[in-house]
């Protein structure tokens, strides 16, 4: 009895001290101790491994100090169990059928040779990155903030690709069909569907990722490349484009992958939005890649902090960083800018003067002026998805 | 020095263009073990819950609520056509909250 009054009185009195409203949201930081697996996956270096089958690999923070995720850090989503191996890679095709004027199948050669290859630097991001800040839990997989990373992609243009199959007049819907198949028959395949108006000359379908071949896991031979949106729509192993004049119901972007079509982009627990959209473009958000939660900095030296920060394609304006829990920012220092949909490094020098834990803040601002919120500002959603909150480390001064 | 640089230069690049340039044998991914706590209901688990992932996507939730393990089965059933009888979920539920779960029903 006298337990559990001290445990409520304890509570009340932390609540306060976080300088918190009672009621407001309990969403928090992402989870940031998982473990480096001992497991190493084909290409890859060691990485965090929620499951083995399908692979579900993130990235650990300290990676995320360069505009660049090497190929071996990058992290890896999978829906199925089983993945295709392609035993010959000469007889790869990528179909493209429907309301064409003809139809093709296009091999890898062909992609590499007949159409003019451009480059494109872009963040990769999963919608339910950093799902494990939503409080109450959401369904789904607990990442931390590692389901992303940033890559040079290589490969032939969308458009230039649809224009040689030729599309009808009354076309409207593009299908996109890979190899990430349902685990199970009856399940439902993960198709994304893009509206012809929303198809640019930035998305390409990529055979080079970083000047190397895509890594397996990562949708050898080709994936599609849509820069500034989600991960669930950049289809790996792609193999199929189908051309169609209607919208096709589709599980995956009408009831998975989606936030609720209001304002906010948020609902309750108790009264999920019955309206709801495709996640579609990604938020503004930053990420500190070192100190890490492990790193010991040594009291009256300088040191750096470094990270990285993005948005849909406006471009990041600012990343501002805070010692003191958010209540002043400073102006951090930005690296160049590798295109408007790539990470963009960020660094600070500071010089603590105490030992002890000291914490650290970063805040992204894009072109556009949105800015992230603090996780506790974050609104929630049923499917965890598109968390921004400012990132905040906490590591050890000594002396 | 220089030899053995070389030498795991070589090997390297051998691994790697097997694996890229054709994919003539599968390719190997790991096999890893997500222990789960072993009691009467685990082979209810064993029975219906590995065909279509990992114990990792059991394990990766944390401590959780009744209602949410209900919620996560259920779901299993109805989205993913996961055959679950009813006498089975009962089985897995009791189990998840047990092992997996939080101490709140809701
Ligand atoms: C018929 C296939 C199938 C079976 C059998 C199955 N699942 Fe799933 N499960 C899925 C799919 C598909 C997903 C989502 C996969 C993804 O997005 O990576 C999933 C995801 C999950 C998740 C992650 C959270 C979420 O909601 O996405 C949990 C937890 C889970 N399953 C638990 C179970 C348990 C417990 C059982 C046994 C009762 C089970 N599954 C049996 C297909 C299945």
């Amino acid at each position: 009895m006298q337990r559990r009054e001290f445990l409520k009185t304890s509570l009340v009195a932390s609540t306060v001290l976080l300088g918190l409203p009672l009621g407001a949201s309990q969403i928090r930081q992402p989870l940031d101790n998982y473990k480096i697996s001992k497991y190493i996956f084909p290409e890859k270096n060691p990485l965090i491994a929620h499951s083995d089958r399908p692979p579900l690999l993130e990235t650990p923070r300290s990676s995320f100090t360069s505009a660049i995720t090497s190929n071996k850090d990058f992290f890896v989503r999978w829906h199925s169990p089983k993945i295709k191996t392609h035993t010959f890679i000469s007889g790869y095709r990528i179909a493209i059928s429907g309301e064409v004027n003809e139809p093709l199948y296009i091999s890898l050669d062909s992609l590499k040779n007949d159409f003019e290859a451009v480059e494109i630097t872009a963040v990769l991001q999963c919608g339910g990155n950093s799902r494990s800040a939503f409080v109450p839990t959401t369904s789904g997989i607990q990442w931390g903030s590692g389901a992303m990373g940033c890559a040079k992609w290589r490969g032939a243009r969308l458009k230039e690709v649809l224009k040689k199959a030729g599309l009808k007049s009354d076309a409207k819907w593009i299908n996109f069909n890979g190899s990430d198949e349902a685990a199970f028959y009856k399940a439902p395949r993960l198709i994304r569907e893009l509206k012809i108006d929303e198809i640019d000359d930035n998305i390409i379908i990529a055979y080079e990722m970083n000047g190397e071949d895509l890594p397996y896991l990562n949708g050898y031979p080709v994936r599609l490349v849509i820069p500034g949106w989600y991960s669930d729509s950049w289809v790996k192993m792609l193999s199929e484009i189908r051309v169609t004049k209607d919208y096709r119901p589709l599980y995956y972007m009408d009831s998975a992958y989606t936030v609720p079509d209001n304002e906010t982009e948020s609902e309750s627990h108790d009264k999920p939005a019955k309206k709801r959209k495709p996640i579609t473009t990604v938020n503004t958000k930053s990420y500190i890649g070192f100190p890490t939660r492990d790193t010991k900095v040594k009291a009256n030296e300088n040191t750096t902090l470094k990270g990285v920060a993005f948005d849909g394609g406006s471009g990041i304006k600012e990343v501002l960083i805070s010692a003191d829990k958010g209540k002043t920012w400073e102006k951090s220092k930005l690296g160049k800018e590798l295109s408007k949909f790539a990470f963009r490094e960020f660094e600070y020098n500071f010089q603590p003067k105490h030992s002890g834990k000291l914490t650290l803040m970063a805040k992204a601002v894009n072109n556009l002026g949105e800015e992230q919120p603090f996780a506790h500002e974050v609104l929630w959603n049923k499917g965890g998805y598109k968390y921004n909150g400012i990132d905040s480390v906490t590591f050890e001064v000594v002396k | 020095m220089k030899n053995i640089v070389i030498q795991t230069l070589l090997i390297l690049t051998v691994a790697f263009s097997t694996l890229n340039a054709e994919y003539s044998k599968p390719v190997k991914v790991p096999s890893i073990t997500y222990p789960l706590e072993f009691d009467k209901n685990f082979r209810v688990i064993q029975r219906n819950c590995q065909w279509c992932h990992s114990f990792g996507y059991i394990t990766n939730q944390g401590k959780q609520s009744q209602e949410f393990w209900r919620a996560s089965v259920v779901k299993m059933r109805d989205v993913y056509k996961a055959p679950i009888t009813k006498a089975d979920e009962e089985a897995i539920v009791e189990y998840l909250f047990k092992h997996y779960g939080n101490g709140k029903l809701k």
